[in-house]
């Protein structure tokens, strides 16, 4: 399989570049992660972030092929060749296709991903009705891979004020929790022309989220959310 | 400069964003068109200001208008104006639909981002088509 | 400019759509049930009272949703202050002007 992969080493490199490899796969190697640690043989300079191996830690995200997505649970049978690897778009990068992290978990931390609730602790468990678990489907599954926001052209352009697809979705998650007491200060942290309205619904994000969710229709919930409250 | 201490590596830190090797969606060809035709209105609006004044001054006025947008060396530039506006007011009007749950899946996204696309060039090419049988 | 801020630009961005479209509705049912040829036709609805308000106000639409357009745009890409503010100000004027022009036009008109 040919490949085309970024590459840079801040101790070495003025600039990045790319470079081509050409490795002989084996029949058991059937995801782009299993390519990649066989590439390793060949150039162990590589470097690269993974874990599970199962599309669940988010560390391997990356862009393949022009879109983002977990190099783990993408066959490499839906691969066009040469396989083109770069880092998350947007992203300071780090070296090869190791970027930095710190402004997308700054704002995750931002907007408080914690369940919020100051009055005494209840005698028993907080109970939650099955519709109002459901409310979390689709929002607790989230594994902060960055795809989205790595993809989204607002974020590009402000990744520093604007919270992104991912740190909205979780924003999401906590004001829907039946179980949380903060969402009006919740919903007034994220009425901001950058914090949440640098989003034009361009919806890159729900098309690479590799979990297959949706964090643009988060993004209209909370805009209902604010309508609904300010009316 | 190839040794960088610990300081300079986050500073010099670059960052993938070549929008030619990045592979964009329907949808997000369809939002950066919407941005670029409502640029492209906020430009003629004050044409669309002056066409009023001349429109309104008589009928000979009115009859020039008319003719400018029809028979003009700059008729068929006109079509820039014309796909702006098309694009904009489909694109737009997308927008609105799935600000209050309409089309706002993927599946129908995709689709409606791909009407709006060619309704703008339908409505460039009839323009041309209506100009080059005037 | 606290007028703007957040959910506030984003509401009157949509309201001020709606706004144009169903004056470009208004106007073109307007025109086309009217009388006379097609210059007396324009020339009654611009003089007209009822008329010449659907005229303003889909102007003010157009600058109001050009103005939450435009910024969008700037902030999104214009970041150094020193170039963002004057920026602003050129097409905030223009804006202004065009308004101003239009109510002079329709003064006029007659």
């Amino acid at each position: 399989m040919r490949l085309r992969i970024y590459r840079f080493d801040p101790d070495v490199d003025e600039r990045p570049r790319m470079q081509d490899y050409d490795v002989a796969l084996r029949h058991t190697d059937r995801m782009l992660l299993d390519v990649l640690v066989r590439l390793k043989e060949i150039d162990d300079s590589l470097s690269f972030r993974r874990s599970c191996r199962e599309g669940v830690c988010g560390s391997d995200a990356m862009n393949i092929n022009g879109r983002n997505g977990l190099a783990c649970i993408q066959p490499v049978s839906e691969l066009k060749e040469p396989v083109t690897l770069r880092p998350l778009p947007g992203f300071p990068v780090v070296r090869d296709l190791i970027v930095d992290m710190t402004q997308f978990f700054a704002h995750y931390h931002s907007i408080r991903p914690y369940v919020i609730d100051d009055r005494p602790m209840p005698e028993r468990e907080r109970l939650q009705s099955p519709e109002e678990r459901e409310r979390l489907n689709g929002l607790y599954e989230c594994i902060l891979c960055a795809c989205c926001s790595a993809f989204c052209p607002s974020y590009w352009w402000n990744p520093d004020k604007f919270i992104g697809p991912a740190g909205l979705l979780q924003a999401w998650r906590f004001i829907t929790d039946s179980r949380d007491t903060a969402r009006a200060e919740r919903l007034a942290y994220l009425d901001d022309v950058y914090r949440l309205y640098r989003c034009r619904t361009i919806m890159n994000c729900t098309e690479v989220c590799p979990k297959g969710l949706s964090p643009s229709h988060a993004i209209e919930q909370i805009r209902t959310a604010l309508v609904k409250e300010s009316s | 400069m190839a040794r960088h201490s610990t300081g300079d590596a986050a500073r010099a830190a670059p960052k993938f964003l070549n929008l030619a090797a990045i592979r964009f969606p329907v949808g997000a060809i369809a939002s950066i068109l919407h941005r670029i035709s409502g640029i492209v209105l906020v430009l003629a609006l004050p044409l669309l200001a002056s066409a009023l004044g001349e429109s309104l001054s008589g009928p000979e006025g009115f009859r020039a208008v008319l003719e400018g947008a029809t028979r003009s060396w700059y008729a068929p530039l006109l079509l820039v104006g014309v796909w702006a506006l098309v694009h904009h007011i489909f694109a737009g009007v997308r927008h609105l639909l799935m600000d209050v749950g309409i089309g706002s899946r993927l599946a129908p996204a995709r689709a409606s981002a791909f009407v709006s696309i060619a309704a703008g060039v339908v409505a460039a090419v009839v323009w041309l088509a209506l100009w080059a049988v005037r | 400019m606290r007028v703007f801020s957040g959910q506030r630009a984003w509401l009157l961005q949509r309201f001020s759509a709606l706004a144009i479209l169903v004056l470009l509705v208004l106007g073109a049912f307007t025109l086309a049930g009217a009388d006379g040829s097609a210059y007396e036709r324009w020339h009654a609805l611009a003089t007209s009272t009822h008329g010449s308000v659907l005229i303003v106000a889909f102007f003010v639409s157009m600058g109001l949703h050009a103005w939450i357009g435009v910024r969008d745009v700037v902030l999104d890409y214009v970041h150094p202050l020193a170039l963002r503010l004057p920026l602003l100000a050129v097409v905030a004027f223009v804006l202004v002007a065009v308004q101003i022009r239009v109510a002079m036009i329709l003064m006029g008109a007659s």
